[in-house]
């Protein structure tokens, strides 16, 4: 069967393996910002990103989830030495 | 790895002209074959060294056993990347001028000019290990914020704002260290030296000085002699240029800059040890560091209620324990705090493995803490990777993704030969997808097959 003369495909970037529900909010964020982190979303529980971006996405992220989750009182108290 | 320290892995990505050019100086060739070649590859080479006609790739490949695949590929890869083989067909034969000057390795001024005149003022072994590690440990003191009476010069603090381990706010504003320097204080010595002398070249060629003699250099100090003294006359200018700026670091010694002769220390002689022996080489400066031995050797004792007592009254110790652990008492020649769920968090906030945390702990534990099978309390070191995980929203890799196989066949050909090599990471058939650490091998893999199937279609 003829076919066009293709190229494999490379490209550079971090894999991310996440819960399906941390994903839904990586893309939420790629979508908002114009679609400027997302390299190629593999499955539900995967995606690559630009690697350049990783940082400020985990920020991103961090930011949301702060929203959402109530933090836990620290349990840093040390009977010994108590305050 | 956090961050983005660069290691002496760095220099495998130079541009092949900078090899070639590196290869004109025998030291050089040595250096690189010493410190940047798998055993195996070290093996084809000096297969080749003697050898005045090619030799064919299925000759050499028939060095290897069968079952060691995966090292027969990482060598020939490596040998490709640096540029030491060539070649033509099947035929593999050294490059010209890295055979020629390894040839010479051995005897040749690039090794440095010993100064055999006596020096008015003998330098002992013991000087230069005192020199190398005052001057080091400054840097060090100066980055965690502690007072010493030895102050790095300009240039260093330069060096290391730069290199991003150091961050200035405000022109008049004093330094502080960044997420990057605190990984930098927890790294091993050798490659916390390799790591400055990187920067050390990104900027000298910003200065504007040739970067091939900055390298050959450095990598000509590997090969010196520890106590021997060399002649500065041998030197190009901008050697001469970089001897002041060595000198900064404590990697050589001179007792005045005018001074015709310049000694290496401890920490130039093991730049290029070999890859294996690096924590040996490490160990050996800092139990050449008698002073730090004591303390070096191990202070640290971790309890399996997480509580840390550390018998030290360094301030670079401290400093660097602080960064992890959250102390509440000091006295004289002890602190003792906790390690808990926050002080790691923390810790990896700026930029710390868990990893990190426990090679530190392991490495600087007490003899008391040895004496038992497993060093730490496996509990402990359990609970602070947990704490990592914990912290984690996703795991990342990076690496290439390599999409539109043309075939199920193809794709299938080369995840397997990824998986040989141990570099996959990801795959998934349905879509021809994949995710691979590494992608180099593939890709000259990938090349050579489409070579050699190329005339077949042809002939078809």
């Amino acid at each position: 069967m003829p076919r066009a003369v293709k190229e494999i495909h490379q490209s550079t970037g971090v894999l991310i393996e996440c819960d399906p529900s941390i994903k839904a909010i990586i893309l939420k964020i790629d979508k908002d910002s114009g679609h400027g982190y997302i390299v190629e979303d593999l499955d539900d529980e995967t995606l690559v990103v630009k690697e350049p971006k990783l940082a400020e996405l985990k920020l991103r992220l961090e930011k949301i989830l702060e929203r959402t989750q109530m933090l836990e009182k620290d349990e840093e108290s040390d009977p010994e030495n108590p305050g | 790895m956090s961050g983005n320290i660069r290691g002496f892995g760095y220099l495998e990505s130079l541009p092949p002209v900078t090899f070639r050019r590196l290869y004109q100086q025998p030291a050089t060739a040595l250096a690189i074959f010493r410190r940047m070649l798998p055993n195996l590859a070290k093996t084809i080479v000096t297969t080749l060294l003697y050898n005045e006609t090619p030799v064919t790739l299925g000759d050499l490949e028939a060095l290897v056993r069968p079952e060691s695949y995966r090292e027969r590929e990482d060598a020939f890869s490596k040998l490709r990347r640096l540029h030491i083989i060539t070649e033509n067909n099947l035929d593999v034969s050294l490059d010209p001028v890295f055979k020629k000057n390894f040839r010479l390795a051995g005897d040749h001024h690039s090794f440095g000019v010993p100064c055999n005149a006596e020096d008015k003022k003998k330098i002992t072994v013991q000087f230069l290990d005192d020199y190398a590690t005052r001057q080091f440990e400054a840097i060090l003191h100066y980055m965690v914020g502690t007072h010493n009476e030895v102050k790095p010069s300009k240039g260093v603090i330069t060096l290391l704002t730069k290199g991003g381990l150091m961050e200035r706010y405000g022109a008049g504003s004093s330094a502080t260290i960044t997420k990057n320097g605190f990984s930098f204080l927890l790294q091993d010595g050798n490659p916390q030296i390799w790591a400055l002398l990187i920067q050390y070249l990104e900027m000298s060629e910003e200065l504007g000085m040739e970067q091939t003699d900055v390298l050959h250099f450095l990598l000509m100090l590997g090969s010196l002699e520890l106590g021997q003294a060399y002649s500065v006359n041998t030197l190009t200018e901008t050697q001469k240029l970089m001897l002041a700026d060595l000198r900064d670091y404590g990697i050589v010694y001179q007792r005045k800059s005018s001074s015709d002769r310049f000694y290496p220390t401890r920490l130039a002689t093991t730049l290029t040890s070999e890859s294996g022996g690096l924590r040996s080489a490490s160990a050996s400066m800092s139990s050449a560091m008698a002073k730090d031995a004591e303390e070096g050797k191990g202070f640290i004792i971790l309890e399996t209620n997480y509580r840390v007592y550390a018998y030290t009254d360094s301030p670079l110790q401290i400093a660097v324990l602080n960064l992890f652990v959250k102390l509440s008492t000091r006295y004289p020649n002890l602190v003792s705090g906790r390690i808990s769920r926050r002080s790691i968090q923390e810790a990896i906030k700026m930029g710390i493995t868990a990893d990190q945390v426990i090679d530190y702990l392991s490495a600087h534990a007490h003899p008391q803490m040895r004496k038992s099978l497993v060093t730490l309390p496996p509990t402990v070191v359990d609970q602070i990777r947990l704490w990592q995980i914990e912290g984690e929203r996703m795991r990342t890799t990076t690496g290439f993704l390599f999409k539109d196989f043309h075939s199920t066949q193809e794709f299938e050909e080369v995840a397997k030969y990824a998986e040989e090599l141990g570099v996959l990471k990801w795959k998934k058939p349905a879509r021809r997808c994949m995710f691979v650490t590494r992608h180099e091998q593939i890709a000259d893999w990938l090349k050579r097959r489409a070579q050699q199937q190329q005339p077949k279609k042809v002939a078809a």
